[in-house]
């Protein structure tokens, strides 16, 4: 039908005057021009620090007194060169500059006639940022599974060191801050971008270019934490608590850098999404015929807008503790351990929402397509994510339960936090009632909502024993944690997003996800995720500490059986992963709609068009109006017999 | 079945209220007729048996080294016991329904949706009161414990004694942890300041811990009596325990504190407190406090 | 009635774009509002806690003759910076403000002049923040009270930054006619961003002035299990753990 390639609604509106080609400047800056600009301007600003502070920065001793500053110069100078090479202060300026986009300028940055290096620049459309944004997620999952895979063979070996303690650490701490990353954006990346637009009925997101700024910010951001491993490593877990922080080499500030543009990023992408859904849903589509992960995106959205200022701050003022001798967290000059604590878990907290929910959001819009029924209760639905959000914010200090910070804080913490277990189990309602009574359509996405219901319900149900103080007395800062979290951010989340992929993949690429062997990786993922983290719970319980590489040998046995666990989910990603690949390639080629669901972005052609709909269309109903009316259902009684006595009756 | 949705001819309003609908018990008897219903509260019946015991094997896996050694820790392991114990129904549901969604409804494959004529079930209110009531009872039963649990083990803990005033009790013994990388360092003041790596209590006394850290953040676990506290630079924390069986326990730090986190162990002995006087004789001072 | 003015680039009403541009600053606010919170928080948590009697700066450069007076934070006399810079900030959004409203007439001039004159006072603050962060009795080593204030001065001449850059960009659009006279939205947005920046520098100002001395007289000393004593004399801070040689640099590097 139509072409990739197809022209914008043209707009005939007086245009401002076309300085150049359409584009400007942007015609020659792209993903290439960004590295070269990053890295030259990362030498000349460490090499012009380097004379300030040249004493020890030659050597190779990474904890000398001037290779702080020198890394952050090559930090600053990085994310400058980069930015400014993709053409992010293009915007800025011709704001400034009183040269505002004409259309051409707006189609060209669009992607426009550029095939597939328009992947490759700073592109606006929000399907390509959705599909760099799956890229990048990929990515980074596969950076933090490597990563996961070393970490469990050093745990494995437990005769040996295999890595020396401070690199182990460094491993433990960048898989953790790896992870998060790739997990906040595996769904709202490419969902978000690519198929929310498409599924409130608009033409793109609300700011465009604010959408690829946040792309490449993510983008800008990952060098410095692979780097920071060069560097002497993050050694502090995810959470690089002070003051332990300062104790690490200049890579740590690698991992502030990081944080911080990421934070930028996020932010940039939260206020896009939560704008896009308030202010461009389709005519006719109330609140109340909203699709459910338009819900759950503009949730994850909402808390990460108001929760990741926190964490950013806490990174920069770990930076000033680190650079200029400020006093934030030193305890020696008046600062406090404490107050790290919280700003780091004022967002540790709704972050693990923003992972969660629009994975389950997910689950939940593709339930009804692959049950052939409506929604059970799109209402508690609702409920159940409005909940979790309102309470999000108000449950971060049951991770300091045992710093005492403030003990009499432990009871209200404790009371919201098994509160908000009743809003997630709503969400559990809704699916099982949408289960209930439904012969399904057995294709990947809906055996990956068995996978997610499972782990959900241990992850849920362990995660009340540590929402419980004195319980999380005895499990606090054990591998019962990790157990507990890898069962809600993997075992539910990351599970979920699979599934999810397989659901838009047809979307996203016009091919079939390869059924087989996508099933073969998932369910082996899915054995080899029981057994290793069901084993983690037990060395938990028998009180194995977190973040320690060597251990009594009374948790031998359930390492070597988590470690056993751990390589087959390292090869199940691996098939996985191949699936995609091989399907992007060479995959089985699926219309339009494969699943013949009713939201709006199933309605689009494959490839989708520049413009998304020819027309924007106009929304009647929910969309979840699957399966033969219930013909006991009385409001369609009354209808159908009104009908038929309406006929009998005219003469 | 009597057809109560027929509006009468010429009325043109709203049906009225069935006024032949069943009561409660028989609708819900009827229900209970259905053979899926009967299948999946079978299977829930038999699932929650399966994962019953879970309940002694968890508390079970943590006493693999002596546990429990005092009250608190007794505390901690029955919560997690009752814990366990209440969240089976529900679990045990859910996962009946995945199980009777995959056995019984059935799943059927194929390049289009195999069927269109499930039925269009889109609220059923009782389902959803039913659910709400029991888990926020559920939940207020967690809390309920919870807080009662928490308070009762504060008060086993000294966890509401001012940092460095009078001890309540006069028979309470104060240990001063120090934790730094990487050893903990036990203080008795009571006993001429005497100082040790490994820390020495008397069976059935009641002992205060002030926890500080000279460096970065420790955890103090005492594992065995459940005893969990950060150490923090710059802040006293406290808690207390008093321990009911003699032998020698595990000390672990819990919180990554760098290098040889992994290695920041010392052992607890617990031993009658004659001996631990002629302990403390021997090696300290005399009782000075 | 005249139809509605469409944007070029998209063809859509301005009025649209213009309100969908609205709730994005205010959701840009939220999160600048967020991180405004962390800074607050931040300076009060810590004056609330005076951990190791560290929250007040201790050199004595305040007054060497004696060494208490010379743990105390700012005096009240030199307070009148903050509000002097709040001052401004406030005068700048409000001739900012008078020039949108001047444009109900029709006549883009009093923009242009109210923006730039803005603008102005707004440089005119950024010099005067700098110039106190310049003079502070205390450097940003001298322990936690004096990091907080650095954070806060900071985070005002960030915002001011912010500021300047949006009015310039205001005096340069208004000047070559880019902004409507009857729907000044991309002026407005500049307002309600100042307005914010008010609100910001307020805070900062609030707490500086009003939670100097910590509210925590007796906070445990560092590394032992006594409590700090006010009458014996002060303790001499033993070396940070950070200054331990194999991590991060010593102030003494510059």
């Amino acid at each position: 039908m139509s072409t990739a390639t197809a022209t914008i609604y043209s707009v005939d509106v007086p245009q401002p005057k076309q300085h150049g080609k359409p584009g400007g400047i942007m015609r020659r800056l792209n993903f290439f021009t960004g590295l070269a600009g990053g890295v030259i301007l990362a030498a000349v600003f460490g090499f012009l620090m380097n004379i300030q502070f040249a004493s020890g920065a030659q050597t190779a001793d990474f904890a000398s007194a001037s290779a702080g500053p020198t890394f952050w110069a090559i930090m600053v100078g990085w994310v400058l060169g980069f930015m400014g090479g993709m053409g992010a202060f293009v915007g800025p300026i011709r704001w400034v500059m009183g040269r505002d986009l004409t259309h051409a300028d707006a189609e060209f940055m669009a992607g426009k006639d550029q095939g597939k290096f328009r992947y490759w620049r700073f592109t606006t459309d929000h399907k390509v940022v959705g599909i760099q944004y799956l890229i990048m997620a990929m990515v980074i999952l596969g950076f933090g599974g490597l990563l996961a895979m070393l970490i469990r063979t050093e745990l494995g070996v437990t005769w040996a060191e295999v890595f020396n303690p401070d690199f182990y650490n460094s491993l433990v701490g960048t898989h953790g801050i790896a992870m998060i990353i790739a997990m906040i954006i595996v769904v709202s990346g490419p969902v978000g971008n690519f198929i929310i637009p498409l599924m409130c009925g608009a033409r793109d997101m609300a700011f465009p270019r604010l959408n690829a700024l946040s792309i490449w910010l993510l983008v800008c951001a990952v060098p410095p934490l692979i780097l920071s491993l060069l560097v002497g490593g993050i050694r502090d877990g995810w959470s690089v608590y002070q003051p332990l922080n300062s104790q690490a080499g200049p890579g740590m500030i690698g991992y502030q850098t990081t944080i911080i543009v990421f934070a930028v990023s996020t932010a940039i992408a939260s206020v896009n999404i939560m704008t896009t859904i308030l202010t461009m849903r389709a005519k006719g589509m109330t609140w109340s015929r909203t699709p459910i992960s338009i819900y759950g995106v503009f949730a994850a959205a909402a808390m990460g807008l108001y929760a990741f200022p926190f964490y950013q701050y806490s990174q920069i003022l770990s930076m000033t503790d680190r650079l200029i001798n400020t006093s934030f967290f030193d305890p020696v000059e008046g600062g406090s351990v404490w107050l790290y604590e919280n700003l780091f878990w004022l967002l540790g907290h709704p972050e693990v929402y923003v992972i969660l929910i629009p994975s389950t959001a997910i689950i939940l819009e593709l339930i009804p397509v692959f049950m052939r029924k409506p929604l059970f209760s799109y209402y508690m639905a609702i409920a159940g994510i409005v909940g979790v959000v309102g309470l999000s914010g108000l449950v971060w200090a049951h991770h300091m339960y045992m710093t005492g910070w403030a003990p009499q804080a432990n009871y209200p913490f404790m009371l919201s936090t098994e509160m908000i277990s009743i809003p997630v189990g709503f969400l559990v309602l809704v699916i099982i009632g949408t289960m209930w009574r439904g012969t399904f359509w057995s294709r990947l996405p809906m055996m990956a909502v068995f996978a997610v219901v499972f782990n959900k319900m241990i992850g849920g149900v362990t995660g009340i024993y540590l929402s419980d103080v004195p319980a999380d007395q005895y499990f606090h800062g054990s591998m019962f944690v990790t157990a507990h979290f890898h069962y809600m951010l993997m075992g539910v989340a990351l599970f979920g997003a699979m599934g999810g992929v397989a659901y838009y993949f047809p979307k996203w690429t016009g091919r079939y996800l390869d059924e087989r062997m996508g099933s073969i990786g998932f369910w082996l993922a899915f054995i080899g995720f029981q057994i290793t983290f069901g084993s983690m719970f037990v060395a938990g319980l028998q009180g194995q500490p977190r973040r320690v590489l060597q251990f009594d040998n009374l948790f031998n046995i359930s390492n070597w059986i988590s470690t056993i666990g751990a390589y087959t989910i390292g090869i199940a990603m691996l098939i996985f992963l191949g699936a995609i690949i091989s399907s992007w390639r060479h995959g089985e080629m699926a219309p339009s709609n494969p699943w013949q669901a009713q939201t709006l972005d199933w309605q689009t052609a494959t490839p989708v068009p520049l413009d998304n709909f020819p027309v924007l269309p106009v929304v009647k109903g929910l969309p979840y109006d699957y399966g033969v009316p219930d013909p006991l259902a009385p409001e369609k009684v009354e209808a159908r017999l009104r009908e038929e006595y309406e006929k009998a009756g005219t003469p | 079945m009597a057809d109560t949705m027929t509006p009468t001819p010429g009325s043109g309003e709203q049906p009225e209220e069935p006024t032949n609908r069943p009561p409660a018990l028989h609708r819900l008897r009827d229900w209970l007729q259905r053979r899926y219903v009967r299948h999946v509260l079978i299977i829930t019946v038999v699932i929650g048996f399966i994962l019953l015991p879970l309940c002694w094997l968890i508390v079970a896996a943590m006493n693999q080294t002596g546990a429990p050694a005092s009250v608190v820790m007794e505390d901690i392991e029955q919560t997690v016991f009752v814990f366990t114990l209440v969240s089976i129904p529900i679990t045990a549901f859910v996962f009946a329904v995945l199980v009777y969604s995959l056995f019984g409804w059935k799943g059927k494959s194929g390049d289009t949706p195999p069927n269109e004529d499930n039925p269009a079930i889109r609220n059923n209110l009782v389902a959803v009161i039913t659910w709400s009531v029991v888990t926020s009872a559920l939940a207020a039963f967690l809390v309920v414990w919870g807080l009662m649990e928490l308070a009762s083990i504060t008060n086993n803990s000294f966890g509401t004694q001012p940092a460095n005033g009078q001890v309540k009790q006069e028979d309470v013994l104060v240990v001063n942890v120090t934790g730094q990388q990487w050893v903990w360092t036990f203080e008795y003041p009571q006993y001429d300041k005497y100082q040790s790596d490994v820390l020495y209590l008397a069976k059935d006394r009641p002992v205060l811990f002030n926890v500080t850290s000279k460096d970065v953040v420790h955890n103090f676990w005492a594992v065995e009596l459940g005893v969990k506290i950060d150490a923090n630079p710059g802040a006293v924390t406290q808690t207390g325990v008093t321990p009911n069986k003699e032998g020698i326990f595990n000390v672990r730090c819990a919180e990554l504190c760098g290098l040889h986190h992994a290695y920041m162990e010392t052992q607890i002995r617990v031993m009658e407190p004659d001996t631990f006087n002629s302990w403390m004789r021997e090696n300290g001072g005399g009782k000075t406090s | 009635m005249s139809s509605p003015v469409l944007s070029p680039t998209t063809g859509e009403p301005v009025s649209v774009v213009g309100r969908r541009n609205r709730i994005g600053l205010i959701f840009l606010i939220v999160v600048d509002f967020s991180g405004t919170m962390a800074l607050i928080v931040s300076y009060c948590y810590l004056w609330s806690l005076n951990v190791n009697n560290g929250w007040a700066p201790n050199t004595p450069s305040l007054n060497s003759n004696n060494d208490v007076k010379g743990r105390s934070p700012l005096p009240w006399a030199d307070d009148w910076p903050f509000w002097a810079i709040l001052g401004l900030t406030v005068l700048a959004t409000v001739i900012l403000w008078l020039g949108i409203r001047s444009l109900r007439s029709g006549n883009r001039g009093g923009l242009v002049a109210a923006s730039f004159v803005a603008l102005l006072v707004t440089l005119v603050t950024i010099a005067m923040q700098w110039w106190q962060m310049a003079t502070f009795p205390f450097g940003v080593e001298n322990g936690a009270y004096a990091s907080a204030v650095f954070l806060l001065t900071g985070s005002n001449m960030f915002n001011l930054l912010i500021s300047a850059f949006i009015l310039f960009g205001i005096v340069n659009r208004s000047r070559e006619g880019l902004i409507a006279t009857d729907n000044p939205w991309q002026a407005r947005l500049a307002g309600y961003w100042m307005v914010w920046i008010c609100a910001a520098i307020l805070l900062g100002a609030l707490c500086t002035t009003f939670l100097k001395e910590s509210s925590n007289p007796t906070p445990e000393n560092f590394g032992n299990f006594s409590l700090f004593n006010p009458d014996k004399p002060t303790p001499t801070p033993s070396p940070s753990p950070s200054a331990s040689p194999s991590a991060s640099p010593s102030p003494s590097a510059s």
